[in-house]
């Protein structure tokens, strides 16, 4: 908090430079995130309610707009921010390949920090340097036509410290994800074991553990499924329905 | 070979960053004419009889954009979008970091042609070197007088403000873009009202692509008609093609709209050696691919409507016989999905759906009823969105099902299976 206050007080002209260029003072707001961030290497709680105070904001409404925008992270990341384009044409040129080598080589996922906090890996969307593919960025900076190789060279020298781009500020250790929700576990349908695929309007329920469509599993286990719930239970479960009743 | 250099002339042969390159080869006269001899509404006419028209996807006339304008309010604020972000789309990008004074000296020309005193350009949060670039270029020509106060001894004010997004491809729409800019959630709004009577602070606003405000610099310097006597009936003079995908040498040329399909492919090198080609899509994510029968075509806004895809945003992704379009579909609906607001129920929740669906045949365990599904799904989902990014789901993914259905079939799974476990074995 100390370290904060500090910080606060050497932005604070900055922020009150950033703030007069605009009519309205809540237009400051990205750009006040971005300075913080640039600091702190992430949006720290303080650094939210601080610019909350300053543009006579609610905190919430501060956390609402930082959350919208992928840029801008609620929690630690790494110190290298290594961000692979996924984009339609990378994906033409081999992207798929150049990122199942970097999950391989740095030994973590889409949206993850490696333990070291040295390393966070994001798939993002088309970078806009599509002439290029494949592409990525590293603490935003572009790096064109990826190879196997040039991820190895590159690698090396940032854990060695000597990569011509600066590590980011890291004042706090990072956790495995800076997301709260990841994008992954949607698509591999990580959710309830009723539901364990796609749910759809002529399949409901979606396919189950087994990869039996739902609908086909009810109507064909008509014991099972058919019927009032205490009624099934008391054929399926005797002993569950019991308990229930008393 | 009709690669033509309005903008991109000089960019790499001469550092047009640097503010006395730059003038030295005309910059910034066009600004000092404008605003010596010439009236706003002159600017205003002679981008109005170019017909130029937007650049940034929409396609709209930028002097009718300009004259929705209500007269009698004020301040009216101009607002420059290089929040370029739409797959395949690179050409903002190269504007922004090989020739920001053009940029600026556009965006100076359009605030003054709208008589408006503060100008915003709203950069892409990944743009850093962009955005460096530019805030220098900025900074030389605020020293030099071109930005400020009283203008070329007038009593003009004009100030530019320099925005940094954050990450959303949302804020490329206008309104989404004017939200974000006042400090709020990338989302887009209702309209009407148009931003051109209520957009920044409900002010009125005019937002323009990079390209748009750039291009107002030559047609100032070479006249409208120069302008307007290139290109085809309705769209007139020249546009930047960034060409990418399966061609030997992708990059950005600058072309006359109407120059055909298979011209723009041979500017790009052509297809690799031993592949032929599978599919095109012309004019960035949103749009419907186009294929070998149309590559006569020219490439301008009505041709491309009439074949049912559409320029946009002039991003060219060519696609050879390597390509998987199952996997190609899933990717730009997961583009879409994943930039969607979430404010629209059809688009936060089709898009995933889509998505996942998808995913399914990815995995090989596509159902027969699929196929049908993900046209519908996507067609029922387009039209009813506050803004486009949800109608962007259904050109790609339904052009590629339509042509390549076996690519699709090939992943249906296990039918032997589910028609086993339906007669309940």
């Amino acid at each position: 908090m100390i370290a904060f206050d500090a910080l606060l007080k050497k932005l604070k002209p900055k922020c009150d430079e950033i703030i007069a260029q605009y009519e309205q003072p809540r237009s400051a707001l990205l750009p006040l995130v971005h300075l913080f961030q640039q600091h702190e290497g992430y949006a720290s709680s303080e650094a939210q309610h601080a610019i909350a105070e300053m543009l006579a904001l609610s905190p919430a409404v501060v956390e609402s707009t930082v959350s919208f925008y992928t840029l801008f992270y609620r929690r630690p990341i790494g110190k290298y921010m290594l961000q692979v384009c996924r984009g339609l044409a990378c994906t033409l040129n081999g992207a798929e390949d150049i990122m199942a080598y970097f999950r391989e080589q740095l030994g973590i996922g889409h949206l993850q920090t490696t333990p070291d906090g040295l390393f966070s890996y994001e798939e993002v969307e088309c970078l806009a340097a599509c002439d290029r593919a494949t592409c990525m960025q590293v603490n935003l900076n572009f790096v064109y036509d990826l190879t196997p190789q040039m991820i190895d060279d590159m690698l090396a020298a940032m854990r060695a410290g000597k990569y011509s781009v600066a590590p980011l500020a890291q004042t706090a250790t990072p956790p495995r994800t800076w997301m709260p929700v990841q994008d992954g576990e949607v698509a591999r349908g990580d959710k309830s074991d009723g539901a364990q695929d796609q749910p759809a309007p002529n399949n409901p329920g979606g396919l189950d553990r087994d990869g039996v469509i739902m609908l086909d599993r009810i109507i064909a286990d008509e014991a099972r499924f058919k019927g009032r719930t205490r009624e099934r239970l008391a054929n399926v479960e005797p002993a569950l329905a019991d308990a229930i009743e008393k | 070979m009709p690669v033509t250099k309005v903008l991109t002339q000089g960019i790499g042969e001469a550092d047009l960053r640097d503010m006395k390159v730059y003038r030295k080869r005309g910059g910034y006269q066009q600004l000092e004419r404008a605003f010596k001899q010439m009236k706003p509404a002159d600017v205003q006419s002679a981008c109005e009889r170019s017909g130029l028209r937007g650049r940034g996807g929409a396609g709209f006339p930028t002097g009718k954009k300009w004259s929705f304008l209500p007269p009698e309010i004020r301040p009216r604020y101009l607002v420059c979008n290089c929040d370029e972000a739409e797959p395949g789309t690179f050409k903002d990008r190269m504007l922004l970091e090989e020739t920001p004074h053009l940029v600026l000296e556009g965006i100076l020309l359009g605030a003054y042609a709208i008589e408006s005193h503060h100008a915003f350009i709203y950069i892409r949060g990944e743009f850093k070197r962009g955005y460096e670039v530019f805030m220098e270029a900025l900074a030389q020509a605020r020293k030099a007088g071109f930005v400020g106060k009283g203008l070329f001894g007038t009593k003009y004010d004009l100030d530019v403000t320099v925005h940094r997004g954050a990450g959303a491809y949302i804020c490329g729409e206008e309104t989404a873009l004017l939200n974000s800019l006042e400090g709020k959630r990338g989302e887009p709004r209702l309209k009407p009202p148009f931003p051109a009577v209520q957009g920044l602070y409900s002010k009125p606003t005019v937002v323009n692509n990079v390209e748009t405000l750039a291009y107002l610099v030559p047609i100032l310097e070479h006249g409208p008609q120069w302008f307007a006597s290139v290109g085809t009936e309705r769209s007139k003079g020249y546009k930047v093609v960034s060409i990418s995908g399966h061609v030997k040498n992708p990059g950005n040329y600058e072309v006359p709209l109407g120059t055909p399909m298979r011209e723009l492919l041979e500017i790009a090198g052509g297809l690799r050696d031993g592949r032929t080609l599978r599919a095109i899509q012309p004019g960035g994510g949103s749009s419907a691919c186009i294929f070998e029968e149309h590559l006569d075509l020219p490439y301008d806004y009505e041709s491309l409507a009439k074949v049912g895809s559409m320029l946009g945003s002039g991003a060219v992704v060519v696609m050879d016989d390597t390509t998987d379009f199952v996997r190609a579909a899933f990717n730009l609906v997961r583009f879409f999905a994943h930039e969607s607001c979430g404010q629209c129920t059809p688009c936060r929740e089709g898009g995933h759906w889509l998505e996942r669906v998808l995913h399914r045949f990815l995995e090989n365990r596509g159902l027969r009823s699929d196929m049908e599904m993900l046209a519908r799904v996507s067609h029922e989902i387009t039209g009813i969105n506050l803004c486009p990014l949800g109608d962007s789901i259904e050109p790609f993914l339904a052009s590629v099902l339509k042509r390549f259905p076996e690519q699709f079939e090939s992943r249906i799974a296990r039918e032997t299976f589910h028609a086993a476990q339906r007669d309940g074995h």
